[in-house]
């Protein structure tokens, strides 16, 4: 095994997901206890801002930025809400979070919501997620018998209350606008911006929206201290991140590595390399949406950076071997991408149809001269045109395997 | 339950809209128009755009489901361990089409993601989740449905 910075993962299979007297033991809500007493909003905005940390749902923003925007507008009425709607098929991580070290969570969403001046936050989880529904419902009555949440919380004038919000299945509601229009009772479709919602959010009011895995680490740095935690991790990317390791690896899971980490020692030093007899033919880096990296880009960083040829998305690893059917990972991708498509742009929702229609006309070795065309003209036009990211996402794989695999794929000899 | 002991437990806020439609369609399986109207009515909004948030989300049903729901997860990491052959296993078995609503005793559905990456395939019949399934172990599964 190799020596691991552990700030996420350092509690985890050791203490009890449903006693918050484990968690305190651990070394739990010291962060709050040091965020009322000895600090103030602006202070602990400073060290999150020298810390360097980015937004792990995949974007990247920088999380400092985002905070201080919301802390900054007027009203008294502001939300924070922590995006535990993880559906990205192949990312367990904000999952197995809640799984194992769900107070830790709970701490840096309490910190987080006092940053910015929220007196109300949800965590919005997946439907899907029944058990971790539960578990927090637990983690939440627990901390609110502490005085961690509710009224004057440790004899402070904080104020907060932390509501549980269950999705109802929608790919889409990971995307902060279709999340908080979810909420609202409306249907899960993205809204325009600016106004962005750390101006006019939900309900209209200023809202900071923050990934599970972004949160978690707050309560890290308010402890250690930002500087500190920008000495971790790569020059352009601070921190660690839970990378999810997936397909023909000898031991699969959720990883905790410094960002900048090489895709190649992933695979070998965390996920314990190939299965035996199986060889290497590409990895898909970050989910559905993410590109496909050949054996001669192992090498490359593992990082948040804007330029990266490589985007590092959620942290989800599909290591796919030989033996794989190419045909059916497309079908795979655009059958994802045609029901989650939320239908709101026309681009996103009949590129997706007609590229899944194509896929299983791919699969059938029945395509005509007309799709090939037809394929170049979808991906330009889900690259270039559609209202929100999920039509990029959806052009993404699907390009990179066909300017990598063409032969595959259209069955050609040599 | 009815519907109405089930609305008197939320405040007619719109934050409660999805959680009571969640609400209904765990109880009766899916939402009708019976149901919509009573949400409509409670939450003072016209029933298309009650209608308009249910059809949107996957877990909530507009249609009375048929008793025999089968669900095949096909994101990347099922389908690079053959969740195809899984979902050709029991097209040809039951003589159905993935996504077709033709037969009303049995639904094949394709889904994707439920964080269970690890232990794929997934095959969940009526809710109940089977991990690690193989195109023999479907068919053995199914015969205890039957």
């Amino acid at each position: 095994m190799v020596k691991e910075t552990k700030i996420i993962t350092k509690n985890w299979s050791q203490i009890d997901p449903n006693e918050i007297d484990d968690a305190i033991e651990a070394g739990g809500y010291r962060a709050l206890e040091k965020f009322i007493h000895k600090m103030t909003p602006a202070l602990a905005l400073e060290e999150i801002k020298l810390s360097g940390l980015c937004g792990r749902g995949g974007a990247g923003f920088p999380t400092g930025i985002k905070l201080e925007s919301v802390q900054k507008e007027k009203g008294k009425e502001k939300y924070f809400i922590c995006n535990l709607d993880e559906s990205e098929p192949g990312a367990y991580k904000d999952r197995s979070i809640v799984d194992s070290d769900p107070h830790m969570l709970l701490e840096g969403i309490i910190i987080e919501s006092l940053i910015v001046g929220a007196r109300k936050a949800f965590i919005y989880v997946n439907g899907n997620y029944q058990k971790q529904i539960e578990i927090l419902q637990r983690a939440v009555e627990q901390a609110r018998a502490k005085n961690f949440i509710g009224e004057q919380i440790l004899g402070s004038k904080y104020n907060l209350e932390v509501e549980i919000f269950a999705g109802a299945g929608a790919y889409i509601c990971g995307e902060e606008t279709a999340l908080i229009n979810s909420i609202e009772g409306n249907r899960g479709e993205p809204k325009a911006r600016p106004p962005f919602p750390t101006q006019c959010g939900l309900f209209g009011k200023p809202t900071a929206v923050n990934n599970a895995e972004t949160v978690a680490n707050i309560p890290w740095i308010i402890s250690n201290g930002g500087k500190k935690f920008a000495t971790i991790g790569s020059k352009k990317s601070a921190g660690t991140k839970l990378f999810i390791v997936n397909g023909c690896v000898k031991n699969p899971g959720v990883f905790e590595a410094p960002l900048g980490t090489k895709l190649a020692d992933l695979i070998e030093k965390y996920a314990g390399g190939m299965q035996n007899g199986k060889n290497f033919w590409f990895a898909q880096v970050g989910g559905s949406s993410g590109r496909l990296v050949l054996e001669n880009d192992l090498v490359r960083k593992l990082e948040y950076d804007r330029e990266a040829k490589i985007p590092l998305g959620s942290g989800a690893i599909l290591v796919v071997d030989k033996t794989a059917d190419i045909h059916e990972l497309l079908l795979s991708w655009m059958s994802f991408f045609r029901r989650e498509s939320c239908g709101k742009c026309v681009p996103c929702r009949e590129g997706t149809y007609r590229l899944w229609e194509i896929a299983k006309r791919l699969q059938d070795g029945e395509i005509s001269e007309r799709d090939v065309a037809a394929i170049k003209d979808i991906l330009w036009t889900l690259n270039n045109t559609t209202f929100c990211p999920l039509g990029k996402f959806a052009a993404t794989a699907f390009g990179d395997a066909l300017s990598n695999f063409q032969k595959e794929i259209y069955r050609l000899s040599k | 339950m009815t519907v109405e002991k089930i609305l008197l437990e939320f405040d007619a806020e719109l934050k409660n809209l999805l959680p009571v439609l969640k609400k209904i369609n765990a109880e009766f399986g899916y939402v009708g128009e019976e149901e919509a109207q009573k949400v409509a009515d409670y939450f003072s909004l016209p029933l298309s755009k009650v209608y308009e948030t249910a059809s949107f989300y996957d877990l909530i049903n507009t249609k009375r489901q048929p008793p025999l729901m089968i669900q095949v997860c096909s994101g990347a990491n099922c389908a690079v361990k053959s969740a195809y052959k899984i979902i050709s296993e029991i097209e040809n078995q039951l003589h159905i089409k993935a996504g077709d609503d033709f037969n009303p005793n049995v639904k094949l559905e394709i889904i994707s993601c439920l964080g269970q990456c690890g232990r794929g395939p997934i095959m969940i019949i009526n809710k109940k989740i089977f991990t690690q399934v193989t195109p023999s172990s479907a068919r053995e599964f199914l015969h205890n449905y039957m």
